[in-house]
């Protein structure tokens, strides 16, 4: 009698795909969250100094606690407050607005229309965002005072715009060449023509992009100090920035009143990031799926 | 409505690229026009050029008997199916469709009502105050053609609408378009690839090659009397099958010699197309559709052999090399393989296995011959 050897355990069916397990927490992760937490705790702790002292009265603060509205009712007296806000507000306001006037027409002409020297001047105006403020800050200076515009909003305005509007154009260009051409060629076939197809067609999809620019913008106008030093010299026109540079500067400073109004100066930019944050990670990260 | 003459037009990109060259054409008021050719043959560059999407290198375009050289797009009257369909993604269907009125200056109960009538024809109504993204690919495809329609254009000019859709609502996107090109009888431009859209869509096809027009005729006349070597190989699927050969006309009969064997076709050919005869090397071109299997008993067939064969339900492809050929290659399974030489359609049940020998047959009525220099049809005029 002969036996048939057994093929090794072949069977017809399909082999079944492995179980999925969960993934178990590794080590890594912990240590990444850790370092999360680090850094977390490091930029928000600043906060948490300034709102805390900012509740403080000057004795408090010395005498190390407490709770007082002191320091908050006291900063109007001290400066102008409510009118370096309005300041900062229309220097900011103004300026982005001149950098979306130019930069978003730019970046459509670069990105869409075919000029012989489209791709040197879209070059030397990207290499100006490698040109850093205080490098420039002088001539600039010098130019703006031979404008006669050192006085009030317009010199920092024009400064400002001329800073931010080389990233704005480089921005809107690579957001607008992930614009299907046919988009821009369906709205002149339909009747339009390229200023049409900018402010009809082009704009209401640029959203991201002039959410993306409008926020950082913002940001880093807000924040600057040394433009509206230097160009804003009336002294009821100055930014938010200014003033409170010219309160840690006085002989008595009152610490409180210093956070309560560096608290005043940071809260539109926080806020200003925190509703635009939607569009600003679009806006940043676009074209990379492209 | 009108109608569309090019005339010498050529378009030169660069210093010597020429993506258009001297295209002559007219188009008549109601036709339907579809440009076709492979990737780089000039037919987008053309249809652009009558859009006004490019300028005109040399020649003159025409719609309509006036001149549009220098027309900006928007004063030629003429609406534009993108194959992306570039819709406006901010706004509705209903102000998609209705974008190019409302830039014209219509009123607003002029616009509804057009909008309304164009929604209706592409069954459209319940989507009109969806935006694009929430539209599938079939219902932005009619939305693109409602913002054409609605215009009441002298021309619509089509760029390749249907590549965008899977096969099966390509072929009904295909009857839908037709049926309201018909039904509006506007002189439209249709622009494609695929010689199958070419074939059952237009009145008349234009074939391009290298921004050269290679012929134009109504489809069933280009499918069955090819201008050149190309048009037969392009247009069909499978293509025509093309095989250098040698012809001599001899008693009564014409003689093709392909190797070491022979068939022959009816005397007829030597009135109907120029074979000299003292004999001519040519490229000899028959459709799949017109080999057909013989007896092995029968006289005047080919010998060959099943290299491959694809069943597609309805037929099934079989894949031939001469038995003759003495090239042979080693398949992947260490069998020898001859080079195909001719693709035969047969009936789904035919019985064929690879490696069979097959004796053919050509429908003698349907050869087709072409100058081996030139590729132009032996055909004479």
């Amino acid at each position: 009698m002969t036996t048939l050897a057994t093929p090794p355990q072949e069977t017809n069916e399909p082999e079944r795909p492995a179980l999925i397990t969960p993934r178990k927490p590794k080590v890594g992760r912990w240590a990444l969250f850790a370092v999360m937490v680090g850094v977390a705790v490091v930029m928000l702790y600043p906060f948490w100094v300034m709102i805390i002292t900012s509740l403080e009265s000057e004795q408090q603060f010395l005498s190390g606690g407490g709770f007082s509205w002191l320091s908050w009712s006291g900063l109007s007296s001290t400066i102008p407050v409510g009118q370096e806000v309005l300041s900062s507000t229309i220097v900011c306001s103004a300026s982005i607005f001149v950098i979306l006037c130019v930069g978003l027409p730019a970046g459509f002409a670069f990105s869409k229309l075919r000029f012989r020297t489209s791709t040197s001047v879209f070059l030397v105006i990207v290499s100006a965002m490698m040109v850093p403020l205080q490098a420039i800050l002088m001539p600039e200076f010098v130019n703006v005072t031979k404008l006669g515009l050192t006085g009030g909003y317009f010199g920092a305005i024009l400064v400002y715009a001329a800073l931010g509007t080389p990233f704005s154009t480089f921005l809107f260009t690579t957001y607008f060449r992930g614009v299907p051409d046919e988009l821009i060629e369906a709205g002149i076939v339909d009747g339009l023509g390229y200023v049409g197809v900018l402010g009809r067609l082009i704009i209401p999809v640029a959203v991201p992009a002039i959410a993306t620019v409008t926020v950082l913008q913002f940001i880093q106008i807000w924040d600057d100090l040394l433009v509206g030093l230097l160009f804003i010299q009336n002294t009821n026109e100055r930014p938010i920035t200014v003033g409170l540079a010219v309160l840690a500067a006085g002989r008595t400073t009152s610490i409180p009143e210093l956070m309560a109004g560096s608290l005043v100066s940071a809260l539109p930019a926080m806020i200003v990031y925190l509703g635009f944050q939607r569009y600003l990670v679009k806006g940043l990260t676009m074209g990379i799926d492209r | 409505m009108a109608e569309i003459t090019f005339d010498g037009v050529t378009k030169v990109f660069g210093d010597d690229i020429k993506a258009v060259d001297g295209l002559s054409l007219n188009i008549a008021e109601g036709e339907f026009m579809v440009f076709v050719g492979p990737s780089g043959c000039g037919k987008t560059t053309a249809l652009r050029m009558l859009a006004g999407l490019e300028d005109i290198t040399s020649g003159t375009l025409s719609i309509g008997g006036t001149v549009v050289n220098n027309v900006l797009p928007k004063h030629r009257d003429v609406a534009m199916v993108f194959q992306n369909y570039a819709l406006y993604p901010h706004m509705s269907v209903e102000k998609n469709i209705g974008f190019a009125l409302k830039i014209r200056g219509d009123s607003k109960a002029e616009i509804k009502r057009k909008v309304d009538e164009a929604a209706t024809i592409l069954h459209l109504n319940d989507f009109l105050d969806r935006r694009p993204k929430a539209l599938s690919g079939g219902q932005r495809q009619r939305v693109a053609m409602g913002r054409a329609i609605v215009r009441n254009p002298q021309a619509f000019l089509m760029d390749e609408p249907l590549s965008n859709l899977d096969a099966k609502l390509r072929v009904e996107m295909r009857l839908e378009i037709a049926r309201i090109q018909r039904l509006l009888g506007v002189a439209t431009v249709y622009v494609t690839h695929d010689q199958v859209e070419a074939m059952t869509m237009g009145d008349r096809v234009a074939v391009l090659r290298d921004g050269k027009l290679q012929q134009v005729d109504t489809p069933q006349h280009l499918y069955d009397r090819p201008a050149n070597e190309f048009v037969a190989g392009f247009m069909g699927s499978p293509p025509m099958n093309l095989l250098r050969c040698h012809v001599r006309a001899g008693k009564d009969r014409v003689q093709v010699v392909f190797g070491d064997q022979v068939i022959e076709l009816p005397w007829d050919y030597t009135s109907s197309h120029d074979l000299p005869p003292a004999g001519l090397d040519v490229v000899f071109g028959v459709r799949p559709e017109d080999v057909l299997v013989a007896d092995a008993q029968s006289t005047n067939t080919l010998k060959t052999r099943v290299e491959r064969r694809e069943a597609l339900g309805s037929e099934i492809l079989v894949h031939l090399s001469l038995d003759s050929s003495s090239d042979t290659s080693q398949s992947p399974r260490g069998e020898l393989a001859r080079p195909v030489a001719l693709v035969a359609k047969m009936g789904p049940r035919q019985k064929i296995a690879v490696g069979d020998v097959v004796f053919v047959q050509f429908a003698a009525e349907h050869a087709h011959f072409f100058d081996v220099a030139s590729g132009e049809t032996l055909r004479s005029r």
